[in-house]
């Protein structure tokens, strides 16, 4: 009997550092097959293949032994494909139990064709009494938190009719007995003979709901096993592959004083205990899985975020920032994560991209000092190599690379002393990451702390003078560059 | 590539050669005949050389005179870009290392920088270089000994070879001539090569230095892939090709951004 879904040599170029190369897997009925592999190794674009978002530059696709080529998500879900994504789209404005039944409204009943809101309400109560879910069927779905979102797509996911279901990452930053509701449904969802994909950085999943699990490094498949041969060492040794680790350039620097400390700070459920200190000249790296609570860690520290508990000193000073502002005055600067939304002005130009944090240094008689604003982004344009780099060129035609450099004029400008990096070279090509690294040694030279956030666990190697592990919102390691090695790194983070 | 390195490369070639034909050297050096021609023609007016059929000899005495230039826009850019380099360089020096500098100008800035460094032990083959250290009060200055070649004023040949041999530094600073589209590193002079070559073995770490302005160029005499040093320090300007180049090839290239003003050295 031919297996459920068959994939054979898929080949696809994505950009010019990513591509999908000659992965073939089989996926049974009533099978969970786990997919693991780190950040930016091709899982979700596999999948995205195999739900019809882009097709395939060569190889096929076999689904119950017949070749399929969608052209679409929605065709692919015609086919009785669901692919779980990892951002929750829900319906904000409908009550959970709403959302959980949307697709299946109109085949509730022949006719007459009518919602019943108490009915509805009625089964959905029964079915997450069933499942152990503490959630309101009548709570709207605005009101629920991250967690609980994920959990009712979950929910989404297994009332539906389906062939084959892939969840991305379901339990991102889920507590035990969240996770253990999810895993319930997983394999309901597999017992009625569905073919699941699980994508998972949480190691320990693999053999809790996993049959198989492949493990995918830089678009390649390393490794394909049963469960129960996929001891963690393997599995992390799968994951790592050969690695680039020569060509980070940081400039040896002295340590000065201490500039931060963070003493157990708290942000809702979602930070739990975090102290660390950071010194002048230091880089100090920080990762962890998604929903580790590292970028609402950033975000608490530039003051977007209030922290719930916990004490922030700057050189020696107690501080409780209410908004960004206050931040900035105490020399905080924050590059975020998501370049494009929150921190590029796409339809303004270089010279006011770069001079928007610093305005206070161009005052003059009457407004602006155009001029002066002018002069010295030209020098920052020049001396982080900014191309094409007229000071009026609009953001919006500039490569990624090219607008990341600005943010990072932007708050180089702004004369701060601590620099929280979020993810600064995601995304972005080589010469800018270049660029970039070499921005920051000139930070530290200069007694200015650098704090890094990263999935990049070569980059974090490269660069930093110490390394923090979150995982579920607590600092579970503190290695310093001697110490810290890829291995251990990824063990700590998905414990 | 400037006139005035073409010409160089010339005149060195020449004086080992005692003789060179335009169409080898308009590929060597990857510019067109007439440009070759043109550069002989100066040559041969400074005296320099005789021009023959498809070709030129070395002129009796010709290599004896010393020459002045002007002063170009392009000479003071590449200038500051070669401060610019040595500052960097200086980051990497701590108190007590024992480094090589071999001869060149990034070398001579570099060389009066390492004034605020103290016990070092400097090794070089460059005489300027070795002057400017031995009159810091607390470093020191080691000269290699060998045939002193009067326009690098740097001495050079298989005596300086063979006392590079008997020393072992911790940071090896190599100036290079050119870095091409290959990721190759390439000098003026068979001497500098043959010297660069022995020093790389007698380092245990080597950084190789070279102005944004020499890169997609060939300095003539083939000193080996960029995969053989760990570290290049570069100007911020280099093209970005040779940015993704080197990452890709795992070596650290280390740009000399200076763009932040927070703050002086604390």
């Amino acid at each position: 009997m031919s297996p459920l879904l068959e994939l054979r040599s898929l080949c696809k170029q994505f950009s010019t550092d990513f591509a999908l190369e000659n992965l073939s897997l089989e996926l049974g009925a009533g099978e969970v097959h786990v997919l693991v592999g780190q950040n930016g190794s091709g899982k979700s674009a596999l999948m995205g293949l195999v739900a019809g978002q882009g097709k395939p530059d060569s190889g096929q696709i076999l689904l119950g032994g017949e070749t399929v080529n969608f052209g679409s998500v929605p065709e692919s879900r015609k086919a009785g494909i669901i692919f779980q994504r990892q951002d929750p789209l829900l319906y904000d404005n409908l009550n959970v139990a709403e959302n959980v039944y949307f697709h299946r409204l109109s085949k509730r009943r022949r006719w007459p064709r009518i919602v019943e809101p108490y009915e509805l309400r009625e089964e959905c109560a029964s079915l997450f009494s069933r499942l152990g879910l503490p959630i309101d069927p009548g709570a709207p779905v605005s009101s629920l938190g991250y967690t609980q979102r994920l959990l009712i797509l979950a929910v989404q996911t297994y009332v539906a009719d389906s062939r084959l279901v892939i969840f991305d990452e379901p339990t991102a930053g889920m507590t035990d007995p969240e996770r253990e509701i999810l895993f319930t449904i997983v394999r309901e969802i597999r017992d009625r003979g569905v073919g699941v994909f699980y994508i998972s950085h949480k190691l320990d999943e693999i053999g809790i709901v996993g049959d198989k699990v492949s493990v995918l490094h830089q678009g390649r498949m390393t490794g394909s096993l049963p469960c129960r041969d996929a001891d963690r060492e393997r599995i992390i040794g799968l994951m790592t592959g050969k690695s680039f680790t020569e060509r980070y350039p940081r400039l040896a620097t002295t340590k000065g004083s201490r500039v931060l400390a963070v003493e157990g700070l708290q942000s809702d459920t979602v930070l739990k205990d975090v102290s660390f200190s950071l010194h002048k000249g230091e880089i100090l790296g920080i990762t962890g899985l998604m929903g580790s609570g590292r970028t609402r860690l950033a975000n608490c520290l530039f003051g977007s975020s209030k922290p719930t508990g916990g004490s922030i000193r700057i050189e020696g000073r107690q501080e409780n920032f209410g908004h960004p502002a206050e931040a900035m005055a105490r020399g905080i600067a924050l590059i975020p994560e998501d370049r494009e939304h929150d921190a590029v002005f796409h339809f303004q130009d270089i010279m006011q991209n770069m001079a928007i944090a610093a305005l206070s240094r161009f005052r003059g008689i009457s407004g602006l000092d155009a001029r002066y604003m002018h002069e010295l982004s030209s020098e920052y344009i020049s001396g982080l190599a900014i191309r094409p780099g007229k000071p009026g060129d609009l953001m919006q035609n500039y490569s990624g690379g090219n607008q990341q450099k600005v943010v990072v004029a932007r708050w180089l400008m702004s004369l701060c002393r601590i620099f929280i990096m979020d993810e600064p070279t995601r995304g972005i090509d080589a010469a800018a990451r270049i660029d970039i690294y070499n921005a920051m040694n000139d930070l530290v030279s200069k007694g200015a702390a650098v704090i890094l956030i990263s999935s990049d666990i070569d980059e974090l190697l490269g660069m930093c003078d110490r390394i923090l592990v979150l995982a579920r919102g607590r600092i579970v390691c503190d290695l310093a560059q001697g110490q810290a090695s890829k291995e251990r790194i990824i063990d700590y983070a998905s414990a | 590539m400037f006139a005035v390195e073409r010409i160089n490369i010339i005149r060195s070639y020449l004086r080992e050669h005692g003789k060179l034909d335009v169409h080898s050297i308009s590929e060597m050096l990857n510019v067109s005949e007439v440009t070759v021609r043109r550069d002989l023609e100066k040559l041969e007016n400074e005296g320099f050389l005789e021009r023959q059929h498809g070709g030129a000899i070395l002129a009796e005495g010709g290599d004896e005179e010393p020459r002045r230039l002007e002063i170009s826009e392009e000479e003071r850019r590449a200038s500051a870009d070669r401060e610019e380099i040595a500052h960097v360089a200086l980051l990497m020096v701590r108190d007590g290392d024992v480094i090589m500098l071999t001869n060149g100008g990034i070398a001579r800035a570099l060389a009066r920088k390492l004034a605020e460094r103290t016990g070092l032990t400097v090794l070089t083959n460059d005489i300027p270089v070795a002057l400017e250290i031995a009159a810091q009060p607390t470093n020191k200055a080691v000269l290699l000994g060998g045939s002193p070649d009067p326009e690098s004023t740097a001495l050079f040949g298989s005596l300086t070879e063979a006392t590079v041999q008997k020393f072992f530094v911790n940071k090896l600073f190599m100036e290079v001539d050119g870095i091409s589209e290959q990721l190759q590193m390439t000098v003026t002079s068979q001497e500098k090569a043959a010297l660069i070559r022995e020093a790389m073995a007698c380092a245990d770490e080597r950084i190789a230095l070279c102005e944004a302005g020499r890169f997609s160029r060939n300095a003539f005499f083939r000193l080996g892939p960029i995969s053989q040093v760990g570290k290049v320090i570069t100007n911020t300007s280099v093209p970005e090709r040779y940015k993704s180049g080197i990452f890709a090839m795992d070596v650290k290239l280390f740009t000399s951004v200076n763009a932040f003003e927070g703050g002086g050295n604390e």
